[in-house]
């Protein structure tokens, strides 16, 4: 007997499959955000300039939390353990 | 199950990792792998604010430097502070001012250099320039201004103290 999930996943074989590489570039591009927000935070550090420095830090996270909220829900697919 | 595995030699047991899984990365593998470099980044973020907002700048107090008639028109002086060794140079610049910076070029940690006459400071590692007498840079690749300290005259003897801050 089918599940809702198994129906789904039936209806559209390659959903994993496009799923997780527009995950991958999504978090390619995080990442590439993260090491700006980085680079802008340490020289605003070096600078003094706070008004730089925490919107860049809470950013940085915010970027983090969401590509581990999206690992967390990116379907599994098949895979069995 | 445990039948298959008491078939299999001891070797396989101790190692039960197919050579297919061990090369090979899934994409679910690569995108943790990302994940836990954006995790390292955040990091990376949060620890520079802590260090920014718990880490107190001292206070220098007036530190005895030279006298004036030690350095000409257009020459310069290098010297530490009191605890500490990072270096710095002292300039007498051509219309009689003074000036103190670190002299540690902001880009690579390379020494800089009053150069005479141009009212410029040069760092010859990768041609930086920085103004003499604010110590912004003014070409090259250095991102900011030399950490500057306050010169105060008294007399006949030179003193350098911490930057009195302006907004």
């Amino acid at each position: 007997m089918s599940t809702f999930r198994d129906a789904q996943n039936n209806a559209n074989k390659q959903k994993q499959n496009q799923l997780s590489s527009v995950f991958i570039f999504l978090l390619i591009f995080i990442v590439t955000l993260q090491i700006w927000l980085l680079y802008t935070c340490l020289n605003s550090a070096l600078e003094n300039r706070k008004e730089v420095l925490v919107p860049a830090t809470i950013m940085s996270c915010v970027l983090f939390l969401a590509g581990a909220i999206g690992l967390y829900f990116l379907p599994r697919g098949k895979y069995k353990k | 199950m445990d039948n298959n595995k008491k078939q299999d030699p001891t070797w396989k047991q101790d190692f039960p990792i197919q050579s297919t899984q061990a090369t090979q990365v899934s994409r679910r593998d690569f995108a943790k792998f990302l994940c836990l470099l954006s995790g390292g980044l955040a990091f990376g973020n949060l620890f520079v604010f802590s260090k920014y907002f718990t880490e107190k700048t001292e206070k220098i107090d007036e530190q005895f430097v030279c006298n004036t008639n030690d350095v000409p028109i257009g020459g310069t002086r290098s010297f530490i502070l009191k605890d500490s060794d990072i270096p710095y140079i002292l300039i007498h610049l051509e219309d009689g001012e003074w000036r103190a910076y670190e002299q540690k070029c902001t880009h690579l940690s390379c020494a800089v250099f009053y150069k005479p006459n141009t009212g410029k400071i040069e760092c010859p590692c990768h041609n930086g320039w920085f103004d003499a007498y604010n110590g912004e840079p003014i070409q090259g690749p250095p991102p900011r201004a030399l950490p500057k300290l306050d010169v105060v005259i008294k007399g006949e003897q030179i003193f350098v103290k911490s930057p009195n801050k302006t907004v």
